[in-house]
């Protein structure tokens, strides 16, 4: 029986002007997580800008260069709870230098909450997100038809725009659509209904997050050693493997097999956190115990042994690009995966995605805000699974050793040989 | 023994804390856990003992003492320590103040708080820290909000809000310069409710002031402040008695109560939801400064 996430990890994502901080300060305000002196804040900072409404997207625009230009420049983060379940919001900035924020803040999202001008309807933007939602394997989007109150809440319009949305996420194989017609400034269709979209019957956004079927620990069991542990424990040497699990679930007696070594043992031991258990599920904090001594260090990944992950030391990849320096092939980098942290060549780059025009060409060079498809090979053998059949184990991030800056996002697409 | 239980939010963000902690304990050369006796880093340092149980701290605790703290706070902290036999570091404004690092602020309104920034970097450089765990959550404060879990400082401990480090699905860069550190925050993600339940659902201790108790207390812009013999009063700030509890514990001349009479865990559980008021807004007279104050504080090396 997979058990049910507690916690629902979700991106806010939309174009420059699309009332993106409005909807999500509403979110806040109308489930009573914005408290008086927050709301105070608003207040002031919303007559200091002379507008003459509270105008909730002051309370996220958090840093002072993004108040002086009315712009959002990096991920916030803010959490709340729809009628018991916790949501954590990451909300990505609209603009188009800042896409790499997106990938940031929808990395390992379960859902993204996108907005739409009810007015403007599609822009390329909106593709380019329904794009890399599909890329970082975000299954389900709450599409937000706002500012439906300037179309004069016409049902024509909102089902013409959740149309083109559905046609728009098919194009690129890309997350379930949930159309919602609302108006993040009158607070419509937020967690509150309004007579004005009488002929609206389906759920509001808070609905949506509540009630999103979202299963955990259905996947094979992966658990990345962070740190061994040696104690004592009445004159026996104790050895421990301490770590998160990736997915799935570990049992007592399960026969493993710590990777990329290849030495298998038994498990005798669960402790979560103090507590002995039989079993135990992604993503709790582990350590296991072995019956033999098996060789295990750092960054090894224990795996049943009748379903193992792969070991490569080349792979095939999606490489979101995120620095201002242009990567071009062959480049010498580090790849961080997990608890590793291996040299890497980026030998080859094979395709730049022109998310635009939604085709792949030829590339010699991705810029920043960039996704294109490269091979890399790896200085030592990793454990890796493509992304679509295990995120935890297909996804990492690029680091430059000169500049020790995190330069790009990486999913697995293909393990390749040798 | 139990078997798979149905998760809970605070099982989540325990096993999220514990892998944050584990890992900048693996990748980090000189980490240290940021203590104040205050309800945040006792979490976080009930959370690190559970990260290594039953082994001990691979590193140890640091209070920076204003030398304007509570009392009460101070007896809780040398308890703690004991109880739990860790090493403690003991980073003290006033000696920063007597080695003319600083100069102490005076009149009405001074504070220590500024202060802590030298003294906290001094400390970083003379033990060679590469990573400083705080209690810090997102929903504290707008510029938290924004910040990362690996939070990067330069040699000169800034941060660059316009340059922080992606980390996709969770992933973190450890990567260092020699003289840069990183301020590292397991509890990102908590709410004020989440401490508090955690608190309830660990039984964890807690210095006496965080419950109801009869304090000398002060008006000051429309705050209680405890009347403390280093605060010079502003005319006409009469000092009156009242039932009080601290919502954060920090330097004493910026840290307001509240009147409450909850005297247990459960009964401030039950204040803390049903209240209106934020918990900086109610009791950091600190961020009050300006729009941007903790913003400006945080680019300087600020906790």
């Amino acid at each position: 029986m997979p058990v049910e996430s507690p916690m629902l990890h979700a991106v806010a994502v939309g174009s420059v002007d699309d009332g993106k901080s409005t909807l999500i300060g509403r979110l806040l305000y109308e489930t009573g997580h914005l408290n008086a002196d927050e709301i105070a804040h608003v207040e002031e900072a919303s007559r200091k800008r002379g507008r003459k409404f509270l105008d909730l997207a002051l309370l996220t625009d958090g840093l002072r260069a993004e108040r002086e230009q009315g712009i959002t420049i990096d991920v916030a983060y803010r959490s709340f709870d729809a009628n018991g379940r916790r949501i954590l919001l990451g909300d990505a900035p609209g603009h188009e230098q800042y896409t790499r924020n997106m990938v940031t803040a929808a990395a390992g999202a379960d859902v993204a909450i996108l907005l739409v001008d009810a007015g403007n309807g599609l822009t390329s933007q909106t593709r380019r997100h329904l794009a890399i939602c599909a890329m970082l394997g975000v299954e389900d989007v709450i599409a937000c038809v706002n500012k439906i109150d300037l179309v004069s809440y016409d049902e024509g319009r909102f089902i013409e725009l959740a149309d083109e949305l559905i046609a728009a996420s098919q194009a690129v194989d890309g997350p379930r659509i949930t159309a919602i017609p609302l108006s993040a400034l009158e607070g419509i269709n937020i967690t509150q209904r309004s007579e004005k979209l009488g002929w609206y019957s389906g759920p509001t956004v808070l609905e949506v997050l509540h009630d999103l079927d979202r299963p955990i620990a259905d996947e094979a069991f992966r658990m990345p050693v962070q740190w061994v542990t040696r104690y004592d424990e009445g004159g026996a040497d104790v050895r421990a493997l301490a770590g998160r699990i990736a997915s799935g679930t570990v049992r007592v007696g399960d026969e493993v097999v710590a990777l990329p070594g290849g030495s298998t043992s038994t498990v005798t031991a669960i402790d979560v956190l103090g507590d002995a258990r039989d079993a135990a599920s992604a993503p709790l904090s582990v350590a296991l115990q072995l019956a033999t001594d098996i060789d295990v260090s750092r960054g090894d990944v224990i795996a049943p042994v009748d379903d193992p992950p792969q070991v490569a030391t080349r792979v095939r990849a999606t490489i979101a690009w995120l620095d201002e320096a242009p990567l071009s092939a062959p480049a010498r980098l580090e790849v961080r995966q997990s608890a590793r942290l291996v040299p890497a060549i980026v030998e080859e780059l094979h395709e730049r995605l022109d998310l635009d025009a939604m085709r792949n060409e030829q590339a010699d060079a991705l810029e920043a805000n960039d996704l294109g498809i490269a091979t890399l090979l790896l200085a030592q053998p990793l454990v890796v699974q493509p992304y679509a059949v295990n995120r935890e184990m297909g996804s990492m991030v690029l680091v430059d050793p000169g500049s020790n800056r995190t330069v790009g996002a990486v999913m697995v697409t293909e393990v390749l040989a040798g | 023994m139990s078997t798979l239980t149905e998760l809970g939010t605070l099982d989540v963000l325990e096993a999220e804390a514990v892998h944050i902690i584990r890992e900048c304990a693996a990748e980090c050369e000189r980490p240290v856990l940021l203590f104040s006796g205050g309800k945040d880093s006792i979490v976080l340092a009930h959370l690190a003992t559970k990260a290594f149980t039953p082994a001990a701290l691979p590193f140890p605790l640091m209070h920076v003492d204003t030398g304007h703290n509570f009392p009460e706070v101070i007896e809780y902290r040398d308890w703690y320590v004991q109880e739990i036999d860790e090493r403690l570091i003991v980073a003290s404004v006033e000696q920063s103040i007597a080695a003319g690092r600083v100069q102490d602020e005076t009149g009405p309104r001074a504070s220590r708080n500024r202060l802590q920034t030298t003294t906290l970097l001094d400390a970083i450089a003379e033990h060679q820290f590469d990573a400083c765990f705080g209690g810090a959550r997102r929903d504290e404060e707008r510029a938290r909000a924004k910040e990362r879990v690996f939070s990067h400082r330069d040699m000169f401990g800034q941060w660059d809000p316009r340059n922080q480090r992606p980390e996709p699905w969770g992933i973190y860069n450890t990567k260092l310069r020699k003289g840069e550190h990183f301020r590292v925050f397991p509890l990102s993600n908590w709410t004020e409710v989440d401490i508090w339940a955690y608190i309830q659902r660990e039984g964890l201790r807690l210095p006496s002031i965080y419950f109801a108790h009869e304090r000398q207390v002060f008006t000051r812009d429309g705050m209680l402040m405890a009347a403390a013999d280093f605060v010079e009063r502003l005319p006409g700030e009469e000092v009156v008695t009242e039932t009080v509890r601290f919502r954060t514990v920090g330097d004493a001349t910026c840290t307001a109560c509240t009147l409450s009479t909850a005297s247990t865990v459960e009964q401030v559980l039950d204040e803390t939801r049903e209240s209106d008021v934020s918990e900086r807004g109610a009791s950091r007279a600190d961020d009050r400064t300006s729009e941007a104050a903790m913003e400006d504080r945080k680019r300087g090396g600020y906790f």
